[in-house]
């Protein structure tokens, strides 16, 4: 199959799978208990003003006219309006999104600036207590929840040592690059860092300690291979032969899993926005959850779906780029 | 080999350094970062409030929300002072008179209020705002028009600074509604910029609000942030802070760090578990009121086993309120025995709660016919004060009794509120025990029983008996307030024997604030910035 074919037939895919996610989120915004009339015009609203609402919002339309002019809105970007702010949708989702990519790419450099290293020593060190180090890491990280690892990185870190702060984002990556690029100050990035890093940590943790299994593991596979033997035979330092040959060709496994893992932060810091008070999507989606304000939450949740799929479709490119065998296959 | 050691060590103590560098770095920063919040003598000159909800919708009259008038009212000042217990004073409206026998009462405003963009208040802009409050069909279907201003039938300007406000209850019922919630939107400004006649205000730039209130909004981030600072042309006393910072978090104890860390001075709804943190904690503090806010459990009498009187006062025997203000509040409420708090315009003080007396509960649920009846009491969470154990305790109590079964279902509060809004078709009723909180923040009975108990044009109501609707009714058009504070004691009196609420009590407010804030909370739990010093 060629490169053209594959991305056709992937995206084609991923535009089902999009479509998916729109026909559940609207079937369960059917099926879910209230009347969403009442829902936006809040406690004791007069049946007056509640049949006036459900007739301007067309709630009295049958139940697939309705589905098909959700559809029809999505297909030329119309995500609606908020029934609480009265604002579009689409500006309620993009405005969020930075702070969510910031926190995910953020956790991501943990993870890689950690686990890579770790997951290098852990191999090279087998049964020393470096790797029984590594290993218990690797076990807690991936066993201890997100929501009780940032509890306890906020009393610890934030209450008790009084090093960070403990939620919110007073300030952007955007913002503070621009003060540093206009103003030569690095105030702002300091600010950014300060509030970045617990939020960054909590979600990276489980990450990390996935990354760190990954690497460990192919590690191990490769330097038991007959080139690494033949390398060191040839004098080359030890060094050397661990980090330019066999790292290299263990990062591609490392490489999916990042991209893959790229996309399930973006959609999966949820509990670490509403922990930290963090204002990215996951946090305006526990705001939509509570509010029953289903035209944002159906928004950010196509919006995740979108990015998801995209992300996927970019990395199993890349996969396919760098190993035809899976093209072939 | 030792070479090799040597180098070994060197990159060991290289990554050692390092590490340690960014840590000391990291660690470091909050010592770097000044707090720019306090002058060099320690003086706050930015104060920042954390909510329990940031205001998702910018339009002043689309909600009724407290946490949004906090925030709106410091932009949108109210046209009057109100003090609860004692009614409402000039602030914008420098004067008023009843126009007697006409349903009208002339508000004479003052000529120096200026608008955040220059331009000047006029009797128009305020006719114009609360006719657009209390008519659905201009713009916006607010709430506060509904609840708020639910007498109040129009407004018209009778010259550059004389408004006649026309209602449809008595003069003193109006002066309660309209003291409280009658505020200024610059008429041309929100039709130009907002089309604000055919919708609601919405947008998320700075110069999206307007008003005429001490604070303008200088910087806002929609669902985040809003940041005032003094407005230069305000009327009236120069406000106690340059800048006021608005930001919100939904947890207590989220709430709570932010204030022990300095990233607030000033929360609201802290959760009585989360007090000690803050008594505990330096430089901090609790401050506590007794609110107008009263918890309760409606029982709607279109539906078995509530339209029995006896049933619906065996579940009030069958509960010990006080034991639950006590033990499950830790004291944050006081027991209660009627729909509104003391302190309001006709809380009866005859009135006690029912006190728990399991067999008198048992006798006159047997009396009643509904002996060995299952029910559900339905629970919102996070809403109000530990509202989920509240309500746990309450389905337990009943389920003591031998006769009944009782199990509490824990939801979201929009589930409530839905229940709450149902009105009494039977057909139509999904939930018809629940319990829920209303605060009667006018200060006045009518706000706290109308909306439940009365029977005319009102779909939503909790309760069908056309004795406490006409009592309610009955108070609406009495103008001596002497003789209406005896009719509103009535309707209490009377609520309170045909027990449409399983009455549980009054909770209190429960704030976070910095120790050098010298400020008072209210009992209608506005925040007002002036009030602090």
């Amino acid at each position: 199959m060629t490169m053209g074919k594959f991305l056709v037939r992937r995206i084609l895919q991923g535009i089902f799978v999009i479509w998916g996610v729109i026909t559940v989120m609207f079937g369960l915004r059917a099926v879910s208990p209230g009347d969403p009339a009442t829902l936006m015009l809040g406690e004791g609203a007069t049946q007056e003003l509640i049949e006036r609402v459900r007739e301007q919002e067309g709630l009295n339309e049958p139940i697939y006219i309705q589905y098909f002019e959700y559809l029809q809105g999505m297909v030329v970007g119309d995500f609606g309006y908020s029934w609480r702010s009265n604002r579009e949708v689409e500006a309620m989702v993009i405005e969020r999104v930075p702070a969510t990519i910031e926190l995910a790419v953020a956790a991501t450099i943990v993870a890689i600036v950690i686990a890579i290293p770790l997951g290098v020593i852990s191999a090279t060190r087998r049964n020393e207590p470096a790797d029984y180090g590594a290993t218990l890491f690797s076990l807690l990280g991936i066993s201890t929840p997100n929501f009780w690892l940032g509890l306890m990185l906020i009393l610890v870190l934030g209450v008790w040592a009084g090093l960070f702060p403990t939620g919110r984002r007073p300030v952007g990556f955007g913002q503070a690059m621009m003060t540093l690029v206009q103003y030569g100050s690095v105030y702002d990035l300091l600010v950014w860092l300060q509030y970045i890093t617990l939020p960054a940590l909590t979600l990276g943790t489980y990450f990390t300690a996935l990354i760190t299994r990954l690497t460990r593991s192919g590690m191990v596979d490769e330097l038991g291979k007959e080139y690494v033997m033949a390398s060191r035979a040839k004098g080359l330092p030890a060094v050397l032969v661990r980090y330019k040959h066999v790292l290299r060709n263990t990062m591609i496994p490392i490489i999916t899993v990042l991209g893959l893992q790229l996309g399930t932060l973006l959609g999966g810091a949820v509990i670490t926005e509403t922990v930290f008070n963090w204002p990215g999507l996951g946090l305006r989606l526990v705001d939509a959850l509570g509010a029953r304000d289903w035209p944002l939450m159906q928004g950010i949740i196509v919006f995740i779906a979108i990015a998801f799929v995209t992300i996927n479709i970019v990395v199993d490119a890349l996969y396919n780029y760098l190993n035809p065998q899976v093209r072939e296959g | 080999m030792k070479i090799a050691d040597n180098q070994k060590l060197d990159r060991r103590a290289l990554l050692k350094l390092t590490g340690a560098a960014g840590t000391a770095g990291l660690a470091s920063m909050a010592g770097c970062l000044d707090d720019p919040s306090a002058d060099d003598d320690g003086e706050i000159d930015e104060l920042t409030i954390t909510l329990s909800q940031f205001p998702d919708t910018i339009d002043p009259l689309d909600h009724i929300t407290g946490d949004f008038f906090d925030v709106y009212d410091h932009i949108y000042e109210p046209l009057f002072d109100f003090e609860p217990g004692e009614g409402i004073f000039p602030r914008v409206v420098d004067d008023w008179e009843i126009q007697e026998g006409e349903g009208a009462t002339e508000l004479y405003l003052r000529d120096d209020v200026v608008f955040h963009n220059g331009d000047d208040l006029t009797a128009e802009d305020v006719a114009w705002t609360i006719n657009r409050t209390v008519d659905p069909e201009m713009g916006v279907i607010s709430d506060i028009g509904s609840f708020g201003l639910g007498s109040i039938e129009g407004a018209e300007a009778l010259d550059e600074t004389t408004v006649s406000v026309e209602y449809g209850a008595a003069p003193g019922l109006a002066e309660f509604e309209f003291g409280n919630y009658a505020r200024a939107l610059d008429m041309q400004w929100a039709i130009d910029n907002h089309d604000a006649e055919n919708e609601a205000i919405s947008g998320a730039d700075p110069e999206d609000f307007n008003g005429t209130g001490p604070y303008e909004v200088v910087d806002f981030t929609s669902g985040e942030e809003i940041v005032l600072e003094r407005f230069d042309d305000y009327w009236g006393d120069e406000p106690p802070f340059e800048t006021v910072i608005f930001n919100a978090d939904g947890e207590s104890n989220g709430r709570v760090n932010s204030l022990r860390t300095d990233a607030t001075d000033l929360t609201i709804n802290i959760l009585p578990e989360d007090v000690s943190t803050v008594r505990n904690a330096d430089d901090i503090e609790i401050r506590r009121v007794t609110s107008f806010r009263n918890i309760f459990c409606p029982m709607k009498n279109t539906v078995e086993p509530f339209d029995s009187q006896e049933f619906r006062q065996a579940m009030n025997y069958a509960v010990d309120n006080e034991g639950i203000a006590s033990s499950v509040l830790s004291g944050y409420g006081e027991a209660r025995g009627q729909p509104i708090a003391p302190g309001i315009n006709g809380f009866n003080d005859e009135i006690e709660p029912y006190e728990q007396d399991v067999s008198m509960a048992e006798s006159l649920v047997e009396e009643s016919g509904y002996g060995g009846v299952e029910i559900e009491l339905t629970v919102p969470q996070g809403r109000y004060l530990n509202d989920a154990e509240v309500g746990e305790t309450v389905a337990d109590q009943i389920d003591q009794l031998e006769n009944v079964s009782c199990e509490a279902n824990i939801v979201e509060f929009g589930t409530v509120s839905d229940a709450n809004s149902a009105g009494v078709d039977p057909d139509v009723i999904e939930i018809p025990f629940y319990l829920i909180g209303w605060g009667t923040i006018t200060g006045d009975t009518d706000y706290g029983v109308q909306g439940f108990f009365t029977i005319p044009d009102n779909e939503a109501r909790t309760f069908d008996d056309e004795e406490l609707s006409d009592a309610i009714l009955e108070s609406q058009q009495i103008e001596d307030p002497d003789e209406r504070r005896q009719q509103l004691e009535e309707v209490n009196r009377l609520a309170h024997e045909k027990a449409p609420f399983l009455f549980l009590h009054t909770q209190e407010s429960i704030y976070g604030v910095r120790e050098q804030i010298e400020w008072e909370p209210r009992e209608d739990e506005s925040v007002f910035i002036w009030d602090m010093e």
